[in-house]
């Protein structure tokens, strides 16, 4: 058979300490008086991993599982609906590219594909130097602009393949015109 | 009872169940692949879509809507007026359909499933012949998702039955959906393989050929496998069960709805336990021993020489003397006919019910459920008719032993005639009975496989399995459930219930209505027996 065949009944290599330390679980825990079952907390719990590490990794995982009283399967099953979260280590900057419809009418296509040629990396992977991960989103909500992309939580409007390279250069690519809000909650600093 | 109208005719439907199912069981078949009446409701296949009839919310007539309903998700309500056989409903299904196999590969050649496969079914009936993607499909990896079983993630249709199943049913929760939209896999957390007493169940209820039983794969083409109806013998529980065979071998067990007792399920212990049936190392001939003389009988001198022997051990010893151990593996039947056969001559012989291999306790599913609100359970006494063997037992009445006090009687010489039925898959003769055997002057052993007993023993006669024998068990509830022969005895061996009517002396062919009519004299509970209903025919 030529297909390949994932072998399920490993499991991924343990780590020897709990990669959630204490200060991590204590961060978590604040959520978990927030919501009726310790389930609910696992989006908020997510994020801490995620904003953490820059990635949820299978350790971690199996970790969240255990304090939340929860499938492991059940974690691997949100951490992979959500795009923003990531399984492997994701880079500094994250290049977001809208792959929604008025963005893909637009020509969104072909400034993914200038992104892949640049970065050299294909879809929800992260560069050799751990610079750059590439990611593919659902619509923005900048569809009067498209085709745009995001560099972190920066958007570039109408952006044209050509424009793709001096973006990813510019070191001011993910600065934010107007600060974030004080008033977001979730993890602070990340 | 609630009254709805389904494409125009006033159906009469239980109360609170889902439209689906009023349709499917007044025999329409509609399209559905998420709904099971087993497990929670999603709603996400969209297949069973509906037009109902509603309040136009200015005018307040009663209209068709314009949006679609899962009928799947609408319970039956009095008055409601449904259909599904408008333009509507069929533009649905032929889009949804031409949505499941975007990416679908095409390649039921080798497929498993292809068949008895949804997919194939709802394409021929509800869908397009042709699909107008143009791009290139998704090529999904095959995962290995455990000891048993496989994913061919390419078919998958993102019912997640088998997901619900492992969360709901079995509540081992192994299972989940990664990832999103047309990039979801059906997945397992790794190292936390899909392994639970009941997995073998995500394999029936996929309605296309995603899941696989390695077991199963590749062995044979569906349209080529003929089912016999039978009960699982692996324990008190007594799962229906469908056994698959082609050319008089078996390949496969799958359940059969039997609400109540096993509902749509079957444990894999069952499910492949069942191998012992076909083994090569079982008993194939009669043999009688004389002195160090080993020789082979007939079969069809064989209930004249055992009835002539029985008479003359008791004609010497008194029938006191003389012993029936009856397996809890045989049918309410089979022990009848040995029980009676064997009285006729020596009406003092003792009856014996054999040894109940015994568990520590039952495993109930959801795994963590308690004995009431179990979906499941696998009883703990692993054979399938205790019950029945005691009320015949019981209903016969005269001298009864129990099996330990047969071995201790035999061991002490007190026993000088005996038959004992076996039956059991697993190695069963103790050292109590094996010494017992030892010294009983006429034994005769009825039994699957050759052991200490089949030494000591003056005739020795091949069983058959419960895939070769018809009759009926006794579950743990007390429900005489009916199962049928799916093969032809092996070479050299003989329907059970065939050669003990002949031991009884009763003409013609073993019939077990017949051998019930006559138990039912004795012991009226025999009269009926409870065969599972017949799930609708569009119902999966
Ligand atoms: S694997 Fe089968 S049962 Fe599970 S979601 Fe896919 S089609 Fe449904
Ligand atoms: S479609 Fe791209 S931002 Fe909305
Ligand atoms: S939506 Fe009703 S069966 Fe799937």
């Amino acid at each position: 058979m030529s297909w390949k065949v994932i072998d399920r009944n490993a499991a991924p290599d343990k780590a020897e300490a709990p990669v959630l330390t204490d200060a991590l679980v204590e961060k978590i825990r604040v959520f978990l008086p927030r919501y009726e079952t310790k389930r609910a907390a696992l989006l908020p719990a997510l994020h801490v991993v995620q904003d953490h590490f820059g990635y949820v990794s299978w350790q971690a995982m199996q970790e969240l599982a255990e304090l939340l009283e929860i499938n492991a399967s059940d974690v691997f099953d949100v951490v992979t609906f959500y795009t923003y979260f990531w399984t492997h280590p994701r880079g500094e900057k994250v290049v977001t590219v809208c792959r929604s419809t008025a963005c893909a009418f637009m020509g969104a296509d072909s400034v993914l594909d200038e992104c892949k040629k640049v970065l050299g990396i294909g879809e929800h992977e992260t560069t050799a130097d751990g610079k750059f991960s590439l990611q593919t989103e659902e619509c923005l909500a900048t569809c009067d602009h498209a085709p745009c992309l995001y560099v972190n939580e920066r958007c570039h409007k109408h952006v044209k393949p050509e424009d793709v390279r001096r973006i990813i250069e510019d070191p001011n690519n993910a600065k934010l015109d107007i600060e974030r809000s004080t008033l977001f909650d979730g993890v602070k600093g990340a | 009872m609630t009254k709805i109208i389904i494409n125009g005719t006033e159906v009469e439907t239980r109360e609170g169940i889902p439209v689906l199912q009023a349709a499917l069981e007044m025999g329409l078949n509609v399209p559905h692949y998420c709904y099971h009446p087993g497990l929670s409701v999603v709603a996400s296949c969209r297949l069973c879509l509906m037009e109902m009839k509603m309040p136009h919310p200015k005018t307040g007539e009663m209209g068709w809507a314009p949006k679609l309903m899962p009928s799947c998700q609408t319970p039956v309500r009095d008055g409601m007026e449904v259909r599904f056989d408008s333009e509507a409903v069929k533009r649905n299904q032929r889009n949804c359909m031409e949505f499941f196999l975007l990416n679908h590969p095409l390649d039921c050649p080798v497929c498993d499933q292809a068949g008895e496969c949804l997919l194939q079914d709802y394409s021929y009936q509800f869908g397009d012949s042709t699909s107008r993607m143009v791009d290139p499909k998704y090529v999904n990896p095959k995962k290995d998702l455990g000891p048993k079983t496989l994913l061919y993630a390419n078919r998958c249709v993102m019912c997640t039955r088998c997901v619900r199943f492992a969360d709901e049913v079995a509540g081992t929760g192994e299972l989940c959906v990664t990832n999103r939209g047309s990039k979801a896999e059906i997945d397992v957390f790794p190292g936390k393989a899909l392994d639970n007493p009941l997995q073998g169940n995500v394999v029936d209820i996929c309605p296309v050929g995603c899941l696989l039983d390695k077991d199963f794969l590749f062995k044979q083409r569906v349209w080529h496998l003929h089912s016999g109806d039978s009960i699982c013998p692996g324990c008190a529980t007594g799962c229906a069960v469908r056994v698959d065979q082609n050319e008089n071998v078996i390949y496969r067990l799958k359940p059969r709805y039997n609400p109540g007792v096993n509902d749509w399920w079957m444990c894999d212990e069952g499910r492949f336990g069942w191998k012992y049936a076909q083994d090569a190392t079982r008993l194939n001939r009669v043999i009688t021993r004389r002195g160090e003389a080993v020789e082979s009988l007939d079969w069809a001198g064989l209930p004249q020489t055992v009835r002539f022997r029985f008479a003359e051990v008791t004609a010497e010893h008194g029938d006191a003397s003389i012993a029936i151990v009856l397996s809890p593996f045989m049918a309410c039947e089979e022990a009848w006919l040995v029980a009676t056969a064997l009285r006729k001559i020596a009406p003092n012989a003792a009856l014996v019910l054999g040894p109940v291999p015994l568990r520590e306790q039952d495993e109930v599913f959801p795994k963590g459920a308690t004995n009431g609100d179990a979906k499941f359970t696998i009883s703990k006494e692993r054979c399938p008719n205790r019950r029945g063997i005691e009320r015949i037992i019981g209903a016969l009445g005269g001298p009864t032993l129990t099996f330990a006090e047969f071995s201790e009687n035999g061991g002490k010489g007190e026993i000088k005639g005996a038959w004992i039925s076996g039956g059991y898959p697993e190695k069963w003769v103790d050292k109590e009975l094996a010494k017992a055997a030892d010294k009983i002057e006429f034994l005769v052993v009825h039994d699957l496989f050759a052991s200490e007993l089949c030494a000591p023993a003056e005739i020795v006669i091949p069983a058959c399995p419960f895939t070769e024998r018809a009759g009926s068990f006794m579950n743990i509830a007390g429900k005489l459930q009916p199962f049928e022969w799916a093969v032809k005895p092996a070479d050299g061996c003989k329907r059970d219930g065939q050669f003990l009517q002949e031991l009884a002396e009763i003409t013609g062919i073993y019939q077990p209505e017949s051998v019930r009519k006559l138990m039912a004299k004795q012991m009226p509970e025999f009269a009926e027996v409870a065969a599972p209903p017949k799930m609708p025919e569009h119902q999966h």
